[in-house]
């Protein structure tokens, strides 16, 4: 009986760690009927370990919104930001994330909604924003069925043919395909696959290791990590004992690769490179030094090459007082275009409040705007045309470009 | 052969540490028969201590010499202070006026607790992972399987529960604490004062997790503030499957788990490791309902 108390209690604990803790950083002013305000919602990882990411992400979406306030929209509305954190215990949460789609949804006021961070949080949050429908745009979301196929059809399922969520990042298909390439322009022949088994990471797994060995690489194993996994040293052995030429790895930062890239020195993996997607641009933050070695890929051009970006990079540190974060450029594009569509949107309605559907209307419409990312366009699954991905080494803890990629 | 000398290395200095966290969980329920949820953020508290100690002394990487043994004892000993310090105040604050409220009363506020130490902890260095000094040199034992850091950490283990079981069953304090854990009010009544035995359990509890967390961040290198809330759970659970209230019980318990951990993670696969655990926890229990080695209660009359 007693033992059995026990389990339920900690059983309770367990849910009791799942209760929300989402904040709202900033609220909307939706209280007041006749206002002139239109809110942006954004939904990022604010607290916990994917942090520093999220926050640089949504410095991003508030640059494009001062701006454009600062520049008037038609018929004298003003843009307010109000972004809600999915985090739950300092993890990304598809559960906090689809409760804060709903409270978006909810609000009258919101006509568009930047985010999510995570794939597996996009999931969740698609079927409510197409119910709605309200338009969503992911700055960094790579995995392929959130657009693409039957799959991203089933997230759809309300209306099939509205396609209410698009992304200004590439996906997990290229970013996968262009890792394996990656890897055999530097001689890797022999790669070692983990992934945190989440959806982007698992996905992004699954492209290298087919591309990679269709290219004619040798895969030596592939390993799914446990949720929250701290103790990396079991797996570690058992991949040195292999003897790869590189690590790939399948997730971010948070789910594993911080702490996985840290134990591999102590296990005699400190001259194997670590390759990942992008979800590791901010391992140098969590592990510093520890991360040199880290290779990862970028769903987005490398801001620094192109003119446009320039001004970006300028107006960001300048407003921020801090570098810009791997999808500061691409978070502000997303709400250059969500702000296009409202603009076109408000201007086909005499200058009133546009419905919904006709912001999405409009966004699909998009038509080569130009951002720091490039010119945007979308096909027809709510997906860029051109995608680009450039590929970043770590060194002395700073990330240094090294190669980009057109498809 | 190598391979897997090196994976029961891994196996033992993950199950040393989820063994003397478990040894904290069975010390105070032993006596009180508290379930104390708080004790895995302590643990966590231990292991930030460690971090400030090792700031404090100016060590960024691996020491060596007269610096590695004063760091490593001064880290050890300040974490244990320090969290046998904070173990007190929450008996203090949060157990001790609820001492005969229902059981279920202090099982709240322990949880309470909990949750204000990760939020404090959050507040004090930030919601991401921090990076904690290696310390510990790197060389290796044993045809290279065994690290120093690794046998330190299953040495001091197994050390600390000798010395444990040698202060519950040779020393005063001992008879103290059992007598309090049988009946609270004939302990009284021959004049043991029951809530200083209780606040000592306590002390020496907060100092094992103390111990616990400046192991587990010089090993792992990493340490935040949610790191005592998984080994805090997978250690309560080695407390179980060895037999809550006993020591040597919480000892095995915990290298069980480590080693299932280690050795599903190098066969099955990671993700499968939670689910072995707990399997065999299941089964054990099933077939032994006190454990492995048994409860070791006082009964109640």
């Amino acid at each position: 009986m007693r033992i059995r108390a026990l389990f339920s209690l900690s059983l309770a604990l367990l849910s009791c760690g799942l209760v929300a803790c989402g904040t709202s950083s900033q609220s909307s002013s939706s209280s007041s009927p006749a206002s002139k305000t239109i809110t942006l919602g954004v939904d990022l990882p604010l607290s916990g370990a994917d942090s520093s990411v999220g926050d640089s992400t949504l410095n991003g979406v508030k640059l494009a919104v001062e701006q454009a306030n600062k520049m008037g929209l038609p018929g004298g509305f003003t843009i307010v930001v109000n972004a809600i954190d999915d985090a739950v215990q300092g993890v990304h949460s598809p559960q906090q994330g689809a409760s804060n789609m709903r409270t978006f949804v909810a609000d009258p006021s919101v006509l568009a909604v930047i985010g999510p961070y995570n794939s597996n949080v996009a999931q969740a949050q698609i079927p409510i924003s197409n119910a709605a429908p309200l338009l969503q745009i992911g700055p960094s979301v790579v995995s392929d069925g959130l657009t693409i196929g039957a799959a991203a059809r089933a997230l759809r399922r309300t209306n099939p043919d509205t396609i209410s969520f698009f992304r200004v990042c590439t996906t997990d298909a290229h970013q996968g395909s262009a890792a394996a390439r990656f890897a055999m322009k530097l001689g890797w022949k022999r790669a070692y696959v983990v992934d945190d088994n989440e959806t982007y990471g698992l996905d992004l797994a699954n492209v290298f290791d087919r591309d990679f060995s269709k290219s004619g690489g040798t895969i030596l194993g592939h390993d799914h990590l446990a949720k929250s996994q701290q103790d990396f040293s079991a797996l570690l052995t058992k991949i040195a004992a292999t003897k790869p030429d590189v690590i790939f790895f399948g997730g971010v930062t948070s789910t594993g690769g911080g702490l996985m890239k840290q134990q591999m020195a102590r296990a005699g993996l400190a001259k194997v490179p670590f390759l990942g997607g992008d979800g590791l641009p901010d391992i140098a933050t969590a592990i510093g030094k520890a991360a040199d070695g880290t290779y990862y890929t970028l769903a987005a051009p490398n801001v620094e090459k192109l003119a446009s970006a320039k001004t970006f990079v300028k107006q960001y540190t300048a407003r921020f007082h801090a570098p810009v974060g791997a999808y500061s450029a691409n978070a502000y594009a997303a709400t250059l275009v969500a702000i296009d569509a409202i603009k076109r949107a408000l201007a086909a309605n005499a200058n009133a409040l546009p419905t919904r559907a006709s912001v999405i209307a409009q966004a699909a419409k998009t038509n080569a705007l130009s951002t720091p990312i490039g010119r945007i366009s979308f096909d027809a699954n709510g997906d860029v045309k051109n995608p680009v991905v450039s590929l970043y080494e770590i060194k002395n803890g700073q990330a240094t470009f090294l190669d980009q990629q057109f498809f | 052969m190598h391979e897997f000398g090196a994976q029961l290395a891994n196996g033992l200095a993950l199950g040393a540490i989820y063994a003397l966290i478990a040894l904290g969980y069975t010390m105070v329920y032993g006596i009180v028969e508290l379930i104390n949820f708080a004790h895995g953020d302590v643990y966590t508290f231990g292991s930030f201590i460690t971090l400030v100690i090792l700031t404090a002394l100016g060590i960024t990487g691996e020491a060596h010499g007269v610096l590695l043994v004063v760091a490593v004892v001064v880290a050890l000993l300040g974490s244990a202070l320090a969290c046998g310090v904070l173990a007190i105040l929450i008996e203090r604050v949060a157990y001790r006026p609820l001492r005969n409220a229902p059981r279920l009363a202090p099982l709240i506020t322990a949880i309470g607790v909990s949750f204000i130490l990760e939020n404090a902890l959050q507040l004090w260095k930030g919601p991401a992972p921090i990076t904690v000094p290696a310390l510990i040199p790197n060389p290796r034992f044993l045809g290279g399987t065994f690290s120093l850091a690794q046998v330190s950490v299953i040495v001091l283990a197994v050390v600390t529960m000798f010395a444990l079981q040698f202060l519950v069953h040779r020393t005063r304090l001992g008879m103290q604490m059992r007598a309090v854990a049988q009946d609270r009010d004939a302990a009284a009544l021959v004049g043991i004062d029951a809530n200083r035995t209780i606040a000592l359990t306590f002390l020496i509890a907060g100092a094992l997790a103390g111990i616990a967390g400046m192991a587990s961040g010089v090993y792992y290198q990493s340490t935040w503030f949610l790191n005592g809330f998984g080994a805090g759970l997978k250690s309560f659970t080695a407390a179980v499957l060895g037999g809550i209230g006993n020591i040597a019980g919480a000892m095995l318990g915990g290298f069980c788990i480590g080693l299932l951990e280690a050795f599903t993670s190098a066969t099955i696969g990671g993700q499968w490791a939670n689910v072995a655990v707990f399997t065999v926890l299941i089964a054990v229990l099933v077939i032994r309902p006190n454990g492995l080695l048994g409860t070791n209660l006082p009964d109640k009359l």
